[in-house]
């Protein structure tokens, strides 16, 4: 019985030394990424949807073969996700937690007052020697106010370019409805995006596509009462609206301009709004507002994105789809700058990424060429998308024309 | 000619104090709760605006499985809001010693983010749905007009008050809620169980609050995470205001500062009105600490 025991023991031993040992022989190689956003707090569908196609991306990669190393091995694809809260101060901290890793590259943040301070901790400028700053490549998806790449020359972004999108929308609304003069605006004045959007992008856009602007009303992210900016809306009878406000307080607005029968031959929106979030909070009010979107499931890779979305858990939008765009760019830079992947090559590789990234001058996109600039930046092809019968539809493409 | 002041008509005027007085009925229900539970327990629930909210996400999962009529999922709300109540009683109030009252106070902050979070992981954040009772009703005169939805809100404020007016001077649940309230030890004495009417007032608080959260997520017609912080603090404004312990004092309170908000809205800024709603708090707490029906020396 002893005996036997003792034999039953050895094979366990034995084949738990055979597993561990054939791990050595059988281990990938990984390439890691680190993704972060907000994944708490009201701004969590964002952290949601982008880790869910960040996900998808790597394990569509990875079941392709990973990607090819420099010494022309294959290494899979590895990524984690942390929570910021939307919170500069958790940002950093997240970052600086990522930059002690192993991980080659960061992918976020979600919103725009975190990728602003947390830019600003990176190195400015990759030769200069004396500065001390955090040294490790950022390519953003979400945070979307202007201009926030040109920090530092470790700081890459795929958001659409607002400016661009907001300037041929007016061209185009001036030539298809040659009979609207007058536009009223409308700006959810404590969220950083909404207020750059009107104050620098839809308000100087519609005056340089010819229309006035008749005024506009402010109101704030969390209010729920929208009674007397409607009111002053309604006074100034614009021809259409244009409204820069995420999705609960478009949300209320457009159901309190139906409540006082306020109805704008036109209606327009921020490009964050063109989500699942306004559809299912009112997509009744919301039928026909036109917005700007640099993703909607027109392609046969799009359609796919946003079922591979859908399938961990998320939501493929203007936001997360570029996640995805991120990560295939991401393994195509590691190939083609022939990225190591080891213990020791860490911080030689996020160069060799950095700069590949900064040499790239257009990406695949999901709908399209991606444009790269020289500050890091990017300009997307966009369509015009519309609400209509509780769906996001293609009104027209600006790039077919 | 029309009279103008500081830009804006007489009308104008009137329409903003009769918007902010209506959808300060929100803000007047919620400071019904704080002042009930204040009353009768001599402590601050701050969670409680989180706990209304909860019962009307609550009627709104139920609705996404059964399709329901607005009244129901409103009824919904409040049955559920009055077991959170419960809950939160036996969380935050029933096992802290009650001589702790910090204790309990930051008890309840931390029940308030920790449904804010709940919410908020269990809807993604993602602003949801709300059904609204006439909705689409806009009484008018001329220039001048009314919400239907809101004068509907302002309606169930007046009764939720006549309501517990009644249970607290007409019942004998009523009657051991003011002797807990006077003096514990005594009714603890004359045969009255303090915890049952503590967790009673608790329910009943609740209830009321479901119904606030209803009304508040169909005067936007969507339930978000967003509103539970704002809410909270201007229920507090109100019934401090009006004077905590005091329902009719919270019923002024909320409809004051509603109107208030609205007006330093129209005459200033969107981004200074609750700069001016916080000012008007710091005068009564220095001027009149014990609210408008208040006393400055009541719990001394």
């Amino acid at each position: 019985m002893k005996k036997q025991t003792l034999s039953l023991l050895s094979a366990v031993a034995v084949a738990a030394l055979l597993g561990t040992g054939a791990t050595p022989a059988a281990a990938e190689r990984t390439a890691k990424i680190a993704g972060f956003g907000a994944k708490s707090g009201v701004v969590r569908s964002f952290g949601v949807n982008t880790e869910a196609v960040m996900q998808a991306a790597v394990e569509h990669i990875n079941s392709q073969g990973g990607v090819k190393l420099g010494d022309g091995s294959m290494a899979m694809l590895e990524m984690s996700f942390d929570d910021d809260r939307c919170n500069a101060e958790e940002g950093i901290s997240v970052l600086r937690k990522i930059a002690s890793s192993d991980a080659l590259v960061a992918v976020g943040p979600t919103c725009s007052n975190v990728a602003e301070p947390l830019f600003g901790i990176l190195q400015r400028s990759v030769d200069d020697a004396g500065d001390s700053g955090l040294r490790i490549p950022i390519f953003t998806d979400t945070a979307i106010k202007g201009g926030l790449a040109k920090i530092s020359e470790w700081a890459f972004r795929n958001v659409p370019n607002e400016t661009e999108m907001y300037r041929t929308l007016f061209l185009w609304v001036k030539e298809n409805y040659p009979d609207l003069q007058t536009v009223y605006g409308g700006v959810e004045e404590d969220f950083a995006h909404s207020r750059f959007t009107w104050y620098n992008v839809m308000d100087t856009r519609a005056q340089e596509a010819g229309f006035e602007v008749v005024g506009f009303s402010k109101w704030l992210l969390a209010d729920t009462n929208f009674t007397q900016q409607v009111r002053e809306m309604k006074k100034a009878k614009p021809d259409f609206v244009a409204l820069s406000s995420h999705p609960f307080t478009l949300c209320g607005i457009l159901k309190e301009m139906n409540r006082q029968r306020v109805r704008p031959k036109l209606m327009i929106g921020l490009t964050s709004s063109s989500s699942m979030e306004t559809l299912q909070g009112c997509s009744k009010a919301a039928e026909g507002i036109i917005i700007p979107s640099s993703f909607a499931p027109v392609t046969d890779a799009a359609k796919m994105v946003a079922k591979l979305a859908d399938e961990k858990g998320g939501s493929a939008d203007l936001h997360s789809a570029a996640a995805w765009e991120i990560v295939e760019v991401i393994a195509q830079v590691m190939e083609s700058e022939g990225v190591m992947a080891t213990e020791d090559s860490v911080q030689e590789d996020r160069r060799k990424i950095r700069d590949g990234l900064a040499k790239l001058e257009t990406t695949n996109g999901l709908i399209g060429t991606i444009m790269r600039e020289g500050d890091g930046e990017a300009t997307k092809p966009y369509l015009y998308v519309h609400a209509q019968d509780g769906e996001w539809a293609v009104l027209h493409d600006p790039g077919a024309s | 000619m029309e009279i103008e002041i500081f830009g804006w008509t007489l009308l104008d005027y009137f329409q903003t104090i009769v918007d902010g007085v209506l959808y300060g009925a929100t803000y007047a229900i919620i400071g019904i709760g704080f002042t009930l539970i204040f009353g009768v327990m001599d402590k601050l629930n701050l969670a409680y605006a989180a706990t209304a909210l909860a019962g009307a996400y609550f009627s709104w999962g139920v609705g996404t499985q059964i399709p329901l009529p607005a009244p129901v999922a409103y009824v919904i709300s409040s049955i559920a809001a009055g077991g959170f109540g419960y809950l939160v009683y036996l969380c935050n109030f029933r096992y802290i010693p009650s001589g702790a009252p910090l204790a309990s106070l930051l008890a309840t902050v931390g029940m308030l983010l920790f449904l804010e979070e709940l919410i908020v992981h269990s809807t993604q954040g993602m602003p949801q749905p709300y059904p609204a009772l006439f909705d689409d009703v806009m009484l008018e005169w001329g220039d001048f007009g009314m919400r239907g939805d809101l004068l509907f809100v302002f309606c169930l404020c007046v009764l939720a008050t006549v309501f517990l007016l009644y249970v607290l001077y007409r019942t004998k649940l009523g009657m051991a809620t003011r002797a807990v309230a006077q003096q514990p030890v005594a009714a603890q004495l004359c045969g009255m169980s303090v915890q049952g009417t503590n967790s009673t007032t608790f329910v009943i608080a609740g209830a009321i609050g479901g119904i606030a959260g209803a009304m508040i997520g169909a005067s936007v017609g969507i339930l978000s995470p967003l509103l539970t912080v704002p809410v909270t603090v201007k229920g507090l404004i109100a019934a401090v205001i009006g004077g905590l312990g005091s329902i009719p004092g919270a019923i002024v309170g909320g409809l004051l500062i509603g109107a208030f908000e609205n007006t330093f809205q129209l005459l200033r800024s969107v981004t200074e009105r609750d700069m001016y709603v916080m000012l008007l708090l710091f005068a009564f707490l220095a001027f009149r600490p014990g609210g408008i029906f208040g006393t400055a020396s009541r719990h001394e």
